[in-house]
């Protein structure tokens, strides 16, 4: 019971340490909100331009797409973030101090996520509610509710990818190409800004093998009442699994760079 | 050694060390960098016993800096064996860092942003200490190096001696039984030295040991005192 306490304290550490280099820039919130806030803007405007049966009416379209630019946030934080937080680590010298910790460098990689998570749920909820006030987006409740464990489910399934970049970064030293690339290509294949019923046939299927599409799906259907293709707990279940594998392919991924970096002796180089 | 240095010893540690056992053993330590002419550690042999503390002085490249990371657990050897108290730094990893303190050469290590008091803070509970022994264990370290007035300052303002005595009251926070420094006297002045000579004291009186690299000798007092030459150590 009490390693899980220290190891609970240590978790802990590390989301505060990125939260206190977080907010010791001045507006440090103010930069995501205000460009969260013109993308809500933009697609406003551009949802008056759209009529097109896959996403029903304008009013519709917008508050599609700003529930895939928040989910969009999410992974954006899950992937981008902490292996960018990790190169930076690396470039400090400060994860070898990771390290060399009993709380090791696996555990803090992982820990590394919860703070850009916790701020892309304010971020989230923010920019809902600036849509809200400013385009009279339409939530619905109660169920917007039940987005949250939603939320925190998508969460955890969309952190394998910011894991096995984090490995990338360990072996590669760059990586942010990868994190790019991942999160360009969840957003053009698994309904995003778009249905993907609107994808060739030959490409629909990937919108099948990750969990970013049942993720905006159930998020979509739970706050605006977008109707579902398939049962609500298929998704669960299809996020549930996606999580449990990959994040076990991606832990294995990040313990196995971490113990190539240290049998090449290349483990702290940048 | 004060009296109050020696009253903060028995902070720790999480299970009781083994005093039959060698503090540090290195047996055979080989590693050869690719592409290198010749190995930068040769079949190197070293056993420490509690209350030892040995220099390790070389050139520069000699080696100094790969055979402390080698014994830190931070890099795998080609060949030989490593042991702290009887732990392997990877089948046993979370007791073997446990029980190790290091200090990296240079000045890096450290979050710009953030004051004095989160970094101890931070790096006590990373060493997985149970929340009593934590924070008298910080107030120890903050103590031994002299950071009291210095907790709430951010490291980035502070200077170079000042960030060095941060780094080693993290390398010492968590009462380890062997500590490895690389160049610990970077940009420490006197009175920092002293610091650390007592900590080293009060290291050494509770049966742990330490390992100083630096390229010319200390004047601290040391045991033993080897160079690393050719990838081998020498009895200086």
């Amino acid at each position: 019971m009490s390693g899980v306490r220290t190891s609970a304290a240590a978790a802990a550490a590390i989301v505060r340490r990125d939260a206190q280099i977080f907010l010791s820039y001045p507006f440090s919130f103010v930069t995501p909100l205000l460009s969260a806030m013109f993308g809500v803007t933009l697609f406003h405007f551009i949802a008056q331009l759209v009529h097109n049966p896959a996403v029903g009416t304008p009013d519709e379209y917008f508050a599609y797409v700003v529930v895939g630019i928040v989910i969009l946030g999410v992974l954006t934080s899950a992937v981008g973030t902490p292996p960018a937080v990790l190169r930076q680590e690396l470039v400090a010298g400060t994860f070898e101090r990771l390290l060399l910790s009993p709380f090791g460098a696996v555990r803090s990689a992982v820990c590394m996520m919860g703070f850009p998570l916790l701020r892309s749920v304010v971020i989230g909820v923010a920019t809902l509610a600036f849509a809200d006030a400013a385009f009279g987006l339409h939530l619905s409740w109660p169920d917007t509710l039940l987005a949250i464990p939603v939320g925190a489910l998508a969460a955890v399934a969309f952190a394998p990818f910011g894991l096995a970049v984090s490995a990338s970064v360990i072996l590669f030293k760059r990586a942010a190409v990868v994190a790019t690339l991942v999160i360009s290509a969840m957003s053009l294949l698994a309904g995003a800004y778009f249905p993907v019923s609107l994808l060739p046939g030959w490409i629909r299927w990937t919108s099948e093998v990750q969990p970013f599409t049942p993720a905006t799906e159930l998020m979509r259907h739970l706050m605006v009442g977008t109707a579902l293709s398939e049962s609500a707990w298929l998704d669960v279940f299809k996020l549930v699994a996606f999580s449990a594998v990959l994040l076990t392919v991606a832990g294995m991924a990040l313990a196995g760079a971490v113990q190539v970096g240290r049998r090449r002796g290349t483990i702290i180089e940048y | 050694m004060t009296e109050a240095a020696l009253g903060r010893t028995a902070l720790m540690p999480a299970a009781p060390p083994r005093p039959e056992l060698p503090v540090l053993r290195l047996d055979g330590i080989g590693k050869r960098w690719p592409k290198a002419p010749s190995p930068v550690l040769a079949d190197v042999d070293l056993t420490l016993d509690g209350g030892t503390l040995v220099f390790i002085g070389g050139a520069n490249g000699a080696g100094k800096t790969t055979l402390l990371r080698v014994a830190a657990g931070l890099i795998e050897p080609d060949r030989g064996e490593i042991r702290v108290r009887g732990l392997h730094p990877v089948r046993d990893r979370r007791r073997y860092q446990s029980r190790v303190g290091f200090l990296p050469a240079g000045t890096s290590g450290l979050y710009a942003r953030l004051t004095v008091a989160p970094h101890l803070r931070l790096w006590a509970r990373l060493a997985l200490l149970p929340r009593g022994p934590r924070e008298r264990s910080i107030e120890a370290a903050a103590w031994r190096f002299g950071l009291e007035p210095l907790l709430e300052r951010r490291v980035d303002r502070l200077s170079m001696g000042q960030r060095q005595r941060v780094r080693l009251a993290m390398s010492f926070l968590h009462e380890p039984q062997l500590v490895l420094l690389d160049e610990p006297l970077t940009s420490l002045d006197e009175a920092g030295g002293d610091l650390l000579t007592g900590a080293l004291a009060e290291l050494a009186s509770r049966g742990g040991a330490a390992i100083w690299c630096a390229p010319d000798a200390a004047k601290a007092s040391f045991d033993r005192s080897y160079w690393l030459e050719h990838g081998e150590l020498v009895p200086a």
